[in-house]
C-alpha cells in the first residue's frame, strides 16, 4: 500500500458573535468554520465529516471543502474530522475560555486557530471495512507476533503451528490468499505454506490495519480474502529527537522482549527525516497447564533503518530492515508415520517431556527477510501526483529436521534439510490524477514483480521465476453525502519451474491473466450513521506448491500432491457495513458473501499411499466453487458513566458448493464479551483504563465426514485480564504500562486452527508486562 | 527541480539494477545429495537347518511420491522352522546406492527394529544383537515359524536419538511396513 501523506490544513475561525455581555454562557451562537485543504495543491477536499463528538452536531465539507458548524454553545469540544480513507482526526477546542476572555474585550472577537492535520490515506476501497490497531490498543499487543496482534478485530483469527508459528486468517482465507503490504510493499516469503510465518517485526508498525474482503484491483493478486496493511508513521521531518523504548515481559515462556526507536530531523538539513529501530526477542519453553512443551523457543533480532527528503512537492523516502528469527517447533510433534500420530492422539498428551530451557534445538527453522525499498513522488502544481515505489525482498528459509543425517560427515555440515532462497523485485508506479470537475478523483497505476526462488536440500517445491504485471485504474465520486467508487485491473503472470524427477531436470512454463473489478459506495446518513457496500473481486495463480507438491506433510500426516493443470482461482466478494457511532455507543455490523470459484483445496482420495513409513492418507489439490459467509459485529457502549461493556462476535460459514460439503480447516465462531473502567486521570495516571473479557470459541462441527484423525477439538472459554495507564513525567516524556492476564484459570484447551492440536494442549496462562518509555514528542 | 528530480530517478534506477540480477533459477538446479532416503528394506531369511536364503524387498526406488513402490514381496516361509533373519537398508535414490544399514550400525544407540507378526502367533522374534548399552538393535535375528497360516509382518525402523531404551515408545518411525506374511 501506498502511505499517501496529505496535510489538510483547516483554518478553523471561531466567530463568537456574543452580544448580551451578561448572557454569555447562555448564548449558543458560536459557530466553527473553514476549510479543509490540500497543502500541496491547495485544493479543497470535498466530503470530509467534521463533527463534534459526544453530540450529534456535525457537517460534511462542500464541494470545496468548505464546512460550517452553527448554533454552537460556549464549552470544551472535541472536533473530528473523518473522511473515508483516512484516519481520523481530532482536536480538542476550549471555547469556555476564549470566550470569556473575548467578551471582556470586545463583542466580536476573531479567533484564528491553524490546526495542521496529518491524514494518512490508505488506498484501501473506501467502501470496504477497514480495521486498525493503533495507540494503546496496539501497545496492549507488543510482543506478540505480527498474526497474534491482530486477533482481536472481528473476522480475523489465528492460524498456528504450536505457539510460536502464526498466520493471520481473515473470513476464513489465509497464507496465499491473504496479502500483506509492509510499508508499501507486497510481502513475499514463502507464505504458500502454512507453517510459514509472516517475516515482520511488529514493533516496525505504527499502525496494522485490516481490508476485509477481496481488494484486487488496488493490491493485485493474492487479495482474496483480505489485506493487511503494516505502517508507520510518517518521518519526524525537520522535528527535533525522539524516540521510544519499549520492554515487555512475559511469564509464560519467560519472554524478554526490547525494541526502541530514535527518529528527527537533521537541524543543518531542511527537509530531511530519519528513523532507526530495533527489536531483540527471547523466549524459552512455554507451557500449558499441566506441561511444558519441549523445543518451543523463539529468538529474534531485527532492525530497520528509515530515512527521508522533501521539498516543496518532491520527497524521496528509503527504507531498509532486516528481520531475523530462530524458531524451535515442538519436538513431540515429529511424527514418521499415521501409526505414530495415533499413538501420540491415543496417548492424549505428547510422550516428549520436558522441563523450561531457552535452548533451541531441532527441529527449528531459521529465517532471515531483507527489504529495502526506495519511494519517490512529486505533487504537480496542478494537483496531479506521481509516485513510484521500487523495492527489492530477499527472504532466505532454512528448516532443520528433528533427526540429523545418520552418515557423520554430512551430519556436520549441519546444512538444513531443506533452504529456500526467494528473491523479489517490485516496481510500482501510481498516478493519482488531480480532481476532475471537482468530484472525481482517482488512480491510475502499473505494478510489476519479478521473483526466482532457489531451493536446496529434501524437494519440495521446484525452483522457479516468475514474472507478473498489473495495470489498474480507480475513480473515486464524492458527492454530497454519497461516496462512489470504481475500479478494475488486468494482471498478467508467467511462471517457469524446473525441477529434478529421476535425476534429469523438468521444466514448465505456465501463463495466467485475469481481469479485477472492483464497484462500491459509501453512503452518509449523518455524521454519527454511515452505511457502505462493495463488491469486489480478486484473482489468485496456483502457487508452486499447489501445482507440483508430491510427497509427505510430516505434521500433518498427509501425503499432498499436486496438480499442474490447476487454474486460477476467482473470488467474488460482497460486503456490506453500517456504522453507528454517538457519544456512548459504537456500533459496526458488517456482513459478506464471498464466492470462490475454482478455490483450489487438498481433496481426501478414497485409496491410502503407500510409502515406506507405511500407508498415508492421500490428499490431491482438487478446484471447486466454494462459498464464504459470514457476519463481523461488534459494538461498544458506556451504559454509566466510565464503565462501558463491549461485545465482537466472529461468525463464519463455510460451504464447499460442488461437492455438497463443508471443507476443513476453517476457523470457529467466536464471541467475545468484555467490561471496561476508563478513567481520564486516576493516582497520577492518565487514560487509566481496567478491562475483564471473555472470549468463547465454539467448536467447529461444520466438517466434512472422515476427514481428520480426531474431530475437531472442543469449545472454549477464557478469561482475560488487562490494566494499564499513561505516567506523564515532563512535557516530553511518558511512561505507558500495562499488565495483562491471558488464560487467567489456566483452561486446558485445545483450537482447531492450531495445527498441533493432535499432539498437545494449548498454551497455558500468560501474565505479560509492558512498559513504554516515550521521550522528545510525544502522539 | 527539474535536475533532482532527474537525479532522483537515475539513483532509483541504479539502485533496481544493483540489487537484482536476472538469474535463471533451472541453472542451479542440483539433485539432492545430502537428505538421506531410505529407498529399500530388504529381508534376508536363511533357514538354518537348510542353510537356503529367501530374501524379500520393499523397494521404491524414487522415494515417496514419483513412482509407486516398484516391490512389496509377500513373505513366504515353512511352518515349525527357524530363521536367522537379517535386515537390510538401502537408498537406491543416490549413485551409488547408499548403504543405511551400515550407518545404522554405526548409530546403533538410536535405531532399533521393531519386527511384529499379526497375528503373534504365526512367527515369533528374537534379536541377536544389542548396541554399546546392552539393548537390541534388529538387524540380526532369529524368526520362528509354527503352525501354518497367514497375516503380516510388520517391520519398524524406530529412530530414537538421545531416548533409545529399549522399547518401541520412544521416537519415531523411519520405515513402518507390513509385509504379508504367508506360512505354509
Amino acid at each position: 500500500m501506498h502511505l499517501i501523506k496529505i496535510y489538510i490544513v483547516s483554518f478553523l475561525v471561531f466567530l463568537f458573535g456574543a452580544t448580551a455581555f451578561g448572557q454569555a454562557h447562555l448564548d449558543c451562537n458560536c459557530f466553527v468554520k473553514g476549510i479543509i485543504k490540500d497543502q500541496h495543491t491547495g485544493q479543497g477536499i470535498p466530503g470530509a465529516t467534521i463533527y463534534i463528538t459526544k453530540s450529534n452536531i456535525g457537517v460534511t465539507s462542500d464541494a470545496n471543502g468548505k464546512y460550517e458548524i452553527k448554533n454552537l454553545c460556549p464549552g470544551t469540544y472535541e472536533i473530528e474530522c473523518r473522511l473515508v480513507g483516512y484516519s481520523p482526526f481530532k482536536h480538542l477546542l476550549d471555547l469556555t475560555t476564549g470566550h470569556e476572555e473575548d467578551i471582556s474585550l470586545s463583542e466580536q472577537e476573531i479567533h484564528l486557530n491553524d490546526v495542521e492535520i496529518t491524514a494518512l490515506r490508505t488506498d484501501a476501497p473506501s467502501s470496504q471495512p477497514l480495521n486498525q490497531i493503533t495507540g494503546k490498543e496496539l501497545f496492549e499487543t507488543r510482543g506478540q507476533t505480527l498474526a497474534e496482534s491482530m486477533k482481536g478485530l472481528t473476522g480475523v483469527a489465528v492460524l498456528q503451528t504450536g505457539t510460536s508459528i502464526a498466520k493471520p486468517v481473515i473470513h476464513g482465507l489465509h497464507s496465499n490468499r491473504v496479502l500483506i503490504m509492509n510499508n508499501g510493499v507486497r510481502q513475499e516469503g514463502q507464505q504458500w505454506g502454512s507453517e510459514h510465518a509472516p517475516e515482520i517485526d511488529p514493533f516496525i508498525a505504527t499502525r496494522l490495519s485490516v481490508v476485509k474482503g477481496a481488494a484486487g484491483v488496488r493490491y493485485g493478486s493474492d487479495a482474496i480474502g483480505g489485506v493487511i496493511l503494516v505502517d508507520m508513521d510518517e518521518l519526524p521531518f525537520d522535528k527535533p529527537l525522539s524516540g521510544e523504548v519499549n520492554a515487555v515481559g512475559m511469564s509464560n515462556g519467560r519472554q524478554g522482549i526490547t525494541s526502541g526507536t530514535l527518529q528527527g530531523g537533521l537541524p543543518g538539513l531542511k527537509g530531511l527525516g530519519w528513523r532507526l529501530q530495533g527489536t531483540v526477542k527471547r523466549a524459552g519453553n512455554v507451557r500449558t497447564p499441566h506441561y511444558f512443551l519441549d523445543n518451543t523457543g523463539t529468538s529474534e533480532k531485527n532492525f530497520s533503518i528509515s530515512t527521508g527528503y522533501r521539498k516543496k512537492g518532491f520527497g524521496i523516502d528509503l527504507f531498509y530492515s532486516f528481520f531475523d528469527t530462530k524458531i524451535g517447533i515442538f519436538s513431540g510433534s515429529h511424527i514418521g508415520s499415521v501409526t505414530d500420530l495415533l499413538e501420540v492422539l491415543q496417548n492424549g498428551e505428547p510422550f516428549v517431556k520436558s522441563g523450561f530451557s531457552y535452548e533451541i534445538g531441532r527441529p527449528y527453522q531459521k529465517v532471515t527477510h531483507q527489504l529495502a525499498k526506495a519511494e519517490a513522488h512529486y505533487h504537480f502544481q496542478d494537483g496531479n501526483r506521481i509516485q513510484w515505489t521500487i523495492a527489492n525482498q530477499l527472504n532466505d528459509r532454512s528448516e532443520f529436521d528433528l533427526h540429523r543425517p545418520r552418515n557423520d560427515s554430512i551430519a556436520n555440515l549441519n546444512h538444513p534439510e531443506l533452504n529456500f532462497r526467494l528473491n523479489t523485485l517490485t516496481n510500482d508506479i501510481v498516478w493519482d490524477h488531480k480532481p476532475i470537475a471537482g468530484k472525481f478523483s482517482g488512480q491510475v497505476g502499473v505494478s510489476t514483480l519479478y521473483q526466482y526462488n532457489l531451493m536446496d536440500g529434501r524437494p519440495l517445491i521446484p525452483n522457479f521465476n516468475q514474472f507478473t504485471t498489473g495495470l489498474f485504474l480507480i475513480e473515486r465520486y464524492v458527492k454530497n453525502n454519497w461516496e462512489l467508487e470504481v475500479g478494475a485491473r488486468f494482471d498478467y503472470r508467467h511462471l517457469i519451474t524446473h525441477q529434478i524427477i529421476n535425476r534429469e531436470k523438468v521444466s514448465h512454463n505456465f501463463d495466467f491473466s485475469n481481469f479485477s473489478g472492483t464497484a462500491g459506495g459509501t453512503y452518509n446518513f449523518s455524521p454519527n450513521l454511515t452505511a457502505s457496500f462493495n463488491f469486489g473481486t480478486a484473482w489468485r495463480a496456483p502457487n508452486v506448491s499447489e501445482l507440483f507438491s508430491d510427497g509427505v506433510h510430516h505434521g500433518a500426516a498427509a501425503y499432498e500432491q499436486g496438480n499442474a493443470a490447476l487454474s486460477p482461482e476467482i473470488a467474488y466478494n460482497s460486503i456490506g457495513s453500517i456504522k453507528y457511532q454517538v457519544e456512548k455507543l459504537n456500533i459496526e455490523i458488517g456482513a459478506y458473501y464471498n464466492y470462490i470459484h475454482n478455490y483450489i483445496y487438498l481433496k481426501p482420495q478414497p485409496e491410502p499411499i503407500l510409502t515406506i513409513r507405511g500407508a498415508f492418507p492421500y490428499f490431491k489439490y482438487t478446484q471447486t466453487n466454494a462459498s464464504f459467509k459470514g457476519i463481523d459485529i461488534n459494538y461498544k457502549w458506556e451504559f454509566v458513566k466510565s464503565v462501558s461493556v463491549a461485545s465482537k462476535l466472529t461468525y463464519l460459514q463455510v460451504y464447499d458448493q460442488s461437492a455438497k460439503n463443508y471443507l476443513v480447516m476453517i476457523p470457529a465462531n467466536r464471541l467475545d464479551n468484555g467490561i471496561h473502567y476508563e478513567l481520564e486521570q486516576w493516582a497520577g495516571f492518565k487514560n487509566f483504563h481496567l478491562g475483564l473479557n471473555n472470549l468463547w470459541v465454539a467448536q467447529q462441527k461444520r466438517v466434512p465426514e472422515n476427514s481428520d484423525f480426531t474431530p475437531p477439538p472442543a469449545a472454549y472459554s477464557l478469561w482475560n485480564f488487562q490494566a494499564g495507564g499513561t505516567l506523564p513525567i515532563t512535557d516530553k516524556n511518558q511512561l505507558e504500562l500495562s499488565v495483562s492476564i491471558q488464560n487467567i484459570f489456566n483452561t486446558t484447551y485445545r483450537d482447531y486452527l492450531n495445527r498441533f492440536r493432535y499432539y498437545a494442549d494449548d498454551i497455558g496462562r500468560q501474565v505479560s508486562l509492558r512498559l513504554r518509555w516515550q521521550f522528545g514528542t510525544i502522539h | 527541480m527539474k535536475n533532482q528530480k532527474f537525479r532522483s530517478v537515475i539513483f532509483l534506477l541504479s539502485l533496481g539494477f544493483l540489487l537484482t540480477q536476472c538469474k535463471d533459477s533451472g541453472e542451479d538446479l542440483k539433485p539432492d545429495e545430502e537428505n538421506e532416503l531410505i529407498t529399500t528394506v530388504q529381508l534376508s531369511f536363511t533357514n538354518k537347518s537348510t542353510g537356503a536364503i529367501k530374501t524379500f524387498l520393499f523397494q521404491d526406488k524414487d522415494g515417496d511420491g514419483g513412482n509407486a513402490a516398484t516391490r512389496f514381496d509377500t513373505i513366504t516361509l515353512a511352518p515349525n522352522s527357524e530363521y536367522g533373519l537379517a535386515i537390510a537398508f538401502l537408498d537406491e535414490s543416490k549413485n551409488p546406492t547408499d548403504d543405511i544399514t551400515a550407518e545404522i550400525e554405526e548409530k546403533a544407540d538410536e535405531h532399533l527394529i521393531v519386527v511384529s507378526a499379526n497375528p503373534a502367533g504365526l512367527l515369533a522374534y528374537t534379536y541377536n544383537d544389542a548396541d554399546g548399552n546392552g539393548f537390541p538393535i534388529g538387524l540380526k535375528g532369529t524368526a520362528k515359524t509354527s503352525a501354518t497360516g497367514s497375516g503380516s509382518l510388520k517391520i519398524q525402523l524406530r529412530h530414537q536419538p538421545g531416548t533409545k531404551n529399549g522399547t518401541a515408545t520412544p521416537g519415531s518411525d523411519d520405515v513402518n511396513l507390513d509385509f504379508r506374511l504367508v506360512v505354509q
